[in-house]
């Protein structure tokens, strides 16, 4: 296991080079640069090219760009991530200002859609067939398909404007700071982005769970004579669980930028708000540390899922 | 015989060529006609009241409805026989597209694109239209070489807005050298001359009259529409008979006598938007546009809702010499910022002389500071301070090499920021100065809290030179003028305060029974610079 591990992760480094390069590359075939972002085009003929040139060579972007981003992944390499362009703030700065927020919401969301969508998605497969199956095939459905800016709209409208019972946005309100004041700011957020999650592992886990009651084992558990709960649970589930664990597994880093709809419709101060605007800005420093943070996640979110599948499942050999 | 007709018809060939060829380099919008026969045929009446529903007013001119605005000039109310006759007089290529381009991205930008399309179509002009993306500044404002005829932008035609704070600003960009779209002249220089050289009011207004005269004929903005500036606020908020003006920028408000009824928890708190994301905004840019600049910064002087200068803030008095080439301020005692320091004369000379080195501060400011006496020779390096820049106790003298119209409308709305904690920063990187993740300021309010990208918490200061502000607290939001979040906030009772230009938003909260908007006329046009120069690239 532990050569495994190793070999997994010699194998991160260069990928996480590759993708950065292909991100950099991304962002210089934008149009523009963050100079251009930072002049309102109402002053475009107020700002002169010798004071445009004077701040592109200020920032560095007056550099061909195989020398820039050497320099950039040189400064990575020796643990300078650099500052915003726009706001001079240290990257790491606000990356770990913002993650704990979109971690937040991350962490509720991957909570109750795995709790539900397990406990709904075996529940259909036990009743497959009937009219609780095929209702919540519909829902199921309904869940991955509409927009989820579109529940949230919809949630905002009705909990927070209709029957007031929760904030409309927002995080934190002042002095208002302690865990019991900032749970109703997470629920409306972290139901809605669960709620296609949900519908997501429900299909999965009914189709895992009705694929592990056919098996022999499941024939020969009952021939024991054991009980039903522990048939289903222990033996059926156990083994239904391994596709389950590799879709929420993966889902867990993508999170971390899918939740940028989410963020925006209810005013969550989250790394994916961040990202945008730094795309929009092209903050190139900012965009690749989210960018590679983000890639590092799912990388290693992909390690754990192996190693996790290999507990589960005795039938996985990591070698 | 044959012969004769393959002559003609190689002929006849190489003429229409040639016709094209000569219609590709040569730009019809230098055509005045053609320039007219465009607003003609746009009915702006029509669009104001649909698409705008109402809330916009067509303009005539570049410059505002009102003081300034001088009669007679020709509306170009909406008549396509009129416009069709002119483009025929003209010799107008109709296989040719106007290429025309803008750069917001709302949903009503796009709709007005559409309608544009459709009255031009009517009259006989083809046009597309493409939002530009990337470096849109230099898209837009890329100047041909000097003396050159041949425009350096490859646009036609590009929907902007112009928001001034001094009327100076509609115009300047005009003068020779200056604009990518429209080639200066000796006549265009002179006007400008005119306008910007006189600080006695009625020649100025008589300046403003010739030039808009000038530029009703020649169009070469072809003015749309004036947008207002909506202010709403909550029934919490009293401002109790602060004024109400154009709340982009500063001007006396009144905010010290601002009173807030208690929320529902009991706090009476006043809650707004505009609050950062990353980082404060600096104040040079948009003096007035987020709540941190608007109350958390005085200027030297204040000026009415009009934003005509009135009286002191920071300063006590001021002189202006007869001949206006002079400007002495005396600043009051005991001023202080917020972390208890003195802010004194040398404070503001300092910020002059660093603003003076800052690229894309206002346009006014960069006016202002430019035509005080060594100014370039400072800028230019050849100088370690601005000559014409003096303090004597607590006096600032300023001389000036050229006279500026709007020099104290410059320092009604120009915040010194404190030297103490600034000196020595290089000024291409002032806004990335770690100065701006929670400034110390000099206004009624200071920040008290700063969770960024959640909320901003001010309150009032209490060694403020003119009393201490009523509203104990001030909370804002990191939510934008014109984003969703304004609608929601406001819904939810959670913003009291702000102003919006967004019409959409503006009937949404006129519906909500708490909320009031109260609309002000501001300089701000929508018009549509017409590339003129003789040829295109």
């Amino acid at each position: 296991m532990l050569t495994f591990v190793i070999r997994r992760l010699l194998v991160v480094l260069p990928m996480l080079f590759f993708i950065s390069f292909l991100v950099y590359l991304g962002l210089e075939l934008t149009p523009g640069d963050a100079v251009s972002h930072m002049i309102n085009p109402d002053l475009a003929n107020s700002i002169s090219e010798q004071q445009l040139l004077q701040l592109r060579q200020n920032f560095g972007l007056d550099k061909p760009f195989i020398e820039r981003y050497g320099i950039w992944i040189s400064n990575v390499l020796q643990g300078d991530f650099g500052h915003s362009l726009a706001g001079g703030v240290p990257i790491a700065e606000i990356v770990f200002d913002r993650l704990p927020a979109t971690l937040e919401l991350s962490f509720v969301a991957i909570v109750f859609s795995s709790l539900f969508g397990c406990v709904l998605g075996i529940f259909s497969a036990l009743r497959q067939g009937s009219w609780s199956d095929s209702s919540l095939s519909v829902v199921g459905m309904l869940g991955i398909s509409i927009p989820e800016f579109f529940f949230g709209l919809v949630a905002l409208l009705l909990f927070a404007l209709q029957l007031n019972w929760l904030p409309v946005g927002g995080r934190l309100l002042p002095g208002y700071e302690g865990l019991w004041d900032r749970l109703p700011h997470i629920i409306l957020p972290g139901l809605v982005l669960s709620l296609m999650m949900t519908a997501g592992v429900m299909r999965y886990s009914r189709s895992a769970m009705l694929d592990s009651l056919s098996r022999e084992f499941i024939k020969t558990a009952r021939a024991k004579g054991l009980p039903q709960w522990r048939i289903i649970l222990v033996h059926g589930f156990r083994v239904a669980l391994t596709p389950v664990i590799v879709l929420i597994g993966f889902r867990l880093p993508t999170l971390i930028g899918g939740s940028v709809i989410i963020e925006q419709v209810f005013q969550w101060p989250g790394i994916g708000n961040e990202f945008i605007a730094a795309v929009r800005g092209q903050d190139y420093p900012l965009v690749m540390m989210i960018a590679l943070f983000s890639v590092l996640a799912v990388l290693i979110a992909s390690l754990i899922i192996d190693l996790l599948t290999a507990l589960v499942d005795p039938r996985i050999r990591l070698d | 015989m044959n012969k004769y007709i393959a002559g003609v018809a190689l002929a006849s060939a190489i003429q229409m060529v040639s016709t094209a060829a000569y219609a590709a380099s040569v730009n019809q919008l230098s055509d005045v006609r053609v320039r007219q026969a465009i607003a003609y045929a746009i009915d702006m009446d029509t669009i104001a009241e649909t698409l705008l529903e109402g809330k916009a007013i067509a303009a005539d001119s570049m410059i505002p409805n009102g003081a300034w605005k001088t009669e007679g000039l020709n509306k170009y109310t909406y008549n396509p026989q009129k416009a069709r006759e002119l483009l025929k007089a003209a010799g107008w290529n109709t296989s040719q597209t106007l290429d025309v381009v803008y750069y917001y991205g709302d949903q009503l930008t796009a709709d007005l694109m559409v309608a544009m399309q459709a009255y031009l179509q009517d009259v006989g002009i083809k046009m597309s239209y493409r939002k530009l993306e990337g470096d849109v500044s230099a898209q837009l404002g890329k100047l041909p070489k000097a003396g050159s005829q041949t425009s350096a932008v490859k646009w036609d035609i590009a929907y902007g807005a112009r928001a001034a704070l001094a009327l100076q600003e509609y115009y300047n960009g005009y003068q020779s050298g200056k604009s990518s779209y429209t080639a200066g002249t000796k006549e265009l220089d002179k006007l400008i001359g005119r306008i910007n050289g006189t600080v006695d009011v009625s020649a100025q207004k008589q300046a403003f009259a010739d030039f808009q005269k000038y530029e009703n004929q020649q169009l070469t903005d072809i003015p749309l529409y004036y947008q207002q500036l909506f202010i709403y606020q909550s029934d919490r908020l009293n401002r109790n008979g602060g004024a109400y003006g154009n709340e982009q920028f500063n001007y006396d408000w009144g905010i010290l006598d601002w009173t807030v009824e208690p929320d529902k928890d009991g706090k009476q708190v006043l809650y707004t938007n505009t609050a950062p994301s990353q980082f404060f905004e600096h104040p040079w840019l948009n003096p007035g546009l987020n709540v941190q600049s608007k109350v958390g910064f005085d200027h030297l002087l204040t000026a009415d809702g009009s934003l005509v200068p009135t009286k002191g803030q920071l300063a006590a008095s001021y002189q202006v010499s007869s001949d206006g080439m002079s400007l002495t301020f005396t600043m009051k005692d005991g001023l202080k910022w917020h972390d208890d320091q003195p802010l004194t004369a040398a404070d503001v000379l300092w910020s002059i002389e660093t603003a003076s080195k800052v690229p894309g501060i206002n346009a006014v400011f960069s006016s202002t500071f430019d035509a005080i006496e060594g100014a370039k020779a400072f800028v230019d390096g050849d100088a370690d301070h601005i000559s014409g820049l003096s303090v004597e106790g607590n006096k600032l003298s300023i001389k000036f090499a050229k006279l500026d119209p709007n020099m104290l409308l410059t320092f009604s709305q120009f915040a010194p920021l404190p030297k103490h904690l600034l000196e020595g920063i290089n000024t291409l990187e002032l806004q990335q100065n770690s100065y701006w993740q929670k400034p110390i300021g000099s206004g009624p309010y200071k920040i008290a809290e700063v969770q960024m990208n959640d909320y901003v918490r001010f309150t009032p200061f209490a060694d403020y030179h003119a009393g201490v502000a009523k509203i104990p607290e001030i909370v804002a939001f990191p939510s934008g003028q014109n984003d969703a979040n304004v609608l929601k906030n406001a819904a939810a009772g959670r913003l009291d305060f702000g102003f919006t230009k967004s019409v959409g938003d503006v009937n949404a909260l006129e519906a909500m029974q708490h909320m009031k908007v109260i609309a002000a006329d501001i300089p701000y046009t929508r018009s549509l610079r017409v590339n003129n120069y003789a040829k295109k690239p």
